[in-house]
């Protein structure tokens, strides 16, 4: 090797080394920082939003009202789902972030919570406490019970299916778990696929049988101990709910692994899969001149002596604690508590969010009207699994579930694999 | 003039016109901020255990020992290696295949050419889409297999980890080669067409004049070549994730994507950056022997 190179590789080396005694310079301290004392600063509220244009009209009315009423102007920031829900984290640990952030209840707010990124919203509870259920009240507070989210709206999920399919089909919805399997047999007798998922590029829909099939074999309390790292993956209770979920393996679309949710919806909506566990937010995507068609039922008991669950996913805003303008925020999020707020912001959800506020008044259609007493008479709600175990915990919740539904038989290593990533995931974030 | 040239010798050994000092300090200001500090703060990131939200907590070098007894990051490992030797090679091959295939001005090459360069003007994403059109249950390919009869024949492709890497590669394949052909044909018709000449009166055969005389005059060209195409295949990411999303269960993963998911869905960003720091010491490695290799043949030369 000639001197110049050896020249060059020294540089090389002490820039390495030059990064070593650089290891720590980056900003990566928690930072605890008070709310800000005093007068607002000038200047719009920021509202950062995950809306899709699909569902922002409400917000975009709501806001407009607001801005009217002249107590302080707010400004949408439109920011697409998936790209927000990365870099939530970001903005909420940036040095002047936005104010106020569409978002969801449960450990997705209460990792931020812990960090004290989030701006106390007891003054707002304390207005318009009388409005809310019960239940809601807890899923909005953090570890010590300060109230840090304010919930718009929830929504169910059930089986859908098409009620002109069913006829043809002879079949009838089912309640139990050994009525379902009967019915999915003789929909498979039929020569359609019984059960569709899309899971090639909507991988976190599994899960949704996963926390289905947990809360009527475990029940509630079981599965939120495990999704909060209490109980393990390769515990028996898990393994029987696995067992239950290879009992309908022979039903579900034999290619899942590769169909997407378009896929999926267009095979649903054309009578070539007959079922769909999807929460409300899929009604949209169904074709026009089938949705007097569409209906859905409750996910079968299994165990009788289980508490009947539900996962009723709840959605609101959050604030951030390095406001400067915590008066108007406080204004702002007032208002979204409202019944007038929570009204307009329903209308632009095409029927399939549940208001939170038991004043707003909304016209429900059939499906929803369903799905609310559905969550009404339930003994407990469930948030999803990404919602409830938070969101680091998806990904090998994904991977256990497709790679069963790829090699059932490898079940007890696939437990195993999620134990291990589930725990490795807790201690490193 | 004879007592200007010392002058200016001097005058060169001295001080460089300022020019050069903005012409040098500039480009390395906007790399420092650009680059090299937040490559920096990546490499200090790998020693840490960090949320992205939450205090960061020291762990020395946890995370690279983790690594290896992480199985997925060991599938990473290996289909990165997989994808450098298929991807890589076949690019290689059929790219330099095809180009001597097409270096002849005949009549109707240039409409081959083109059809084997378009594939490039697309993104990758939507290359993406295309192939995942081809490749699904009931897509182009599964048809086709039905129609001739070969219905055993089909799969879930992109659903199924004994095929979905392949399938993938065949999609990157699709556009890189083209793009290989082109810098080969570059390469081919710079060549002296007397050489070949020489060659054929010495009575050498096809093979030979390939194999001993146009070969060695393309040297250049394929370090070129090679070195595109290793890089290429280490920052592949965006055909597979636009594809598979690394999926199912993994088996599609390459360093890439497993360190942009773990970042970004798992937040788990001190571990996402030492799989950062174990690509960028591959691509440095790959560059630092082109380099060596590179300068040690322009001193021969």
């Amino acid at each position: 090797m000639t001197r110049k190179h050896t020249r060059w590789l020294g540089a090389v080396g002490s820039t390495i080394l030059a990064t070593a005694l650089l290891a720590g310079c980056v900003s990566t301290g928690g930072e605890a920082q008070g709310p800000k004392e005093g007068p607002d600063s000038e200047g719009p509220l920021i509202l950062q939003s995950r809306f899709t244009d699909a569902e922002k009209g409400g917000l975009e009315e709501l806001v407009k009202t607001f801005n009217a009423k002249g107590e302080g102007t707010v400004k949408i920031n439109s920011i697409p789902t998936q790209t927000f829900n990365q870099q939530l984290p970001s903005y909420l640990t940036s040095k002047n972030p936005p104010d106020v952030y569409t978002w969801y209840a449960g450990q997705a707010t209460r990792d931020f919570a812990d960090q004290n990124l989030l701006l106390d919203l007891n003054s707002v509870w304390d207005k318009n406490k009388a409005d809310f259920p019960e239940n809601l009240a807890s899923l909005s507070e953090d570890a010590k019970g300060t109230k840090v989210f304010v919930p718009t709206n929830n929504y169910w999920w059930g089986v859908y299916y098409f009620k002109s399919d069913f006829e043809k089909l002879g079949v009838t919805p089912p309640k139990t778990w050994d009525e379902f399997l009967a019915l999915s047999e003789k929909i498979k007798g039929e020569g359609v696929t019984p059960i569709t998922m899309g899971l090639s590029d909507n991988t976190w829909l599994a899960s949704a049988w996963f926390d289905y099939l947990d809360l009527r074999i475990n029940g509630a309390d079981f599965h939120q101990e495990l999704l909060a790292g209490k109980k393990s993956y390769d515990s028996p209770e898990v393994k029987k709910v696995f067992e239950a979920f290879a009992q309908i393996l022979p039903f579900v679309n034999p290619s899942t692994l590769g169909t997407t949710h378009n896929q999926a919806i267009s095979d649903f909506s054309q009578g070539n899969a007959a079922m769909y566990l999807l929460g409300a937010w899929a009604q949209p995507a169904i074709p026009a001149d089938k949705k007097d068609d569409l209906a859905f039922f409750q996910f079968p008991v299994i165990d009788p002596s289980v508490p009947i669950a539900e996962e009723a996913p709840t959605d609101g805003f959050i604030a951030s604690v390095k406001t400067t303008k915590p008066e108007l925020t406080k204004k702002f999020l007032d208002f979204i508590a409202s019944a007038e707020a929570q009204t307009q912001l329903a209308k632009g959800q095409d029927g399939t969010a549940l208001p939170a506020n038991l004043k707003a008044t909304v016209t429900l259609d059939a499906l929803a009207t369903q799905g609310k007493d559905m969550i009404q008479s339930a003994k407990s709600v469930t948030q999803f699994f990404n919602r409830d175990a938070g969101d680091a915990q998806q990904t090998p919740a994904d991977t256990a579930l497709t790679s069963f539904i790829a090699n059932p038989g490898n079940i007890d290593q696939i437990l195993k694999t999620w134990e291990d990533a589930s725990q490795k995931i807790r201690a490193n974030s | 003039m004879t007592i200007s040239t010392p002058v200016r010798g001097r005058r060169r050994i001295k001080v460089p016109p300022p020019l050069v000092f903005v012409l040098v300090l500039v480009p390395f200001l906007i790399e420092a901020v650009g680059v090299f500090w937040p490559a920096f703060q990546g490499i200090s990131l790998s020693f840490l255990r960090w949320n992205g939200i939450g205090p960061a907590t020291s762990v020395g070098v946890q995370n690279y020992t983790d690594l290896f007894s992480d199985p997925i990051f060991l599938t990473a490992l290996k289909n990165t290696a997989i994808w450098i030797v298929l991807f890589g090679g076949i690019s290689f091959l059929a790219g330099l295949g095809v180009a001597l295939l097409f270096q002849s001005e005949r009549r109707g090459v240039a409409i081959y050419r083109t059809a084997l360069f378009l594939p490039i003007v697309f993104s990758l994403v939507v290359t993406a889409l295309i192939w995942g059109a081809f490749f699904q249950p009931n897509g182009v390919l599964n048809n086709v297999l039905d129609a001739v009869g070969l219905h055993d024949w089909t799969r879930v492709w992109l659903g199924d980890s004994d095929t979905a890497l392949y399938a993938v590669i065949v999609a990157a394949l699709w556009r890189e080669i083209g793009y290989v052909m082109v810098l080969f044909i570059a390469g081919l018709k710079a060549l002296d067409p007397s050489v070949q000449e020489a060659a054929r009166m010495d009575g050498a055969s096809a093979w030979q004049r390939f194999r001993f005389v146009t070969l060695p005059q393309l040297r250049s060209v394929t370090m070129v070549v090679i070195s595109v195409l290793l890089i290429d295949s280490l920052r592949s990411f965006d055909i597979v994730w636009a594809m598979t999303g690394g999926g199912p269960y993994h088996s599609t993963e390459l360093l890439s994507t497993y360190m942009f998911s773990t970042a970004f869905s798992s937040h788990a960003l001190g571990y996402a950056s030492a799989i950062a720091v174990v690509i960028f010491v591959l691509a440095i490695a790959v560059i630092i022997s082109y380099l060596v290799r590179a300068l040690s043949e322009e001193k021969e030369s």
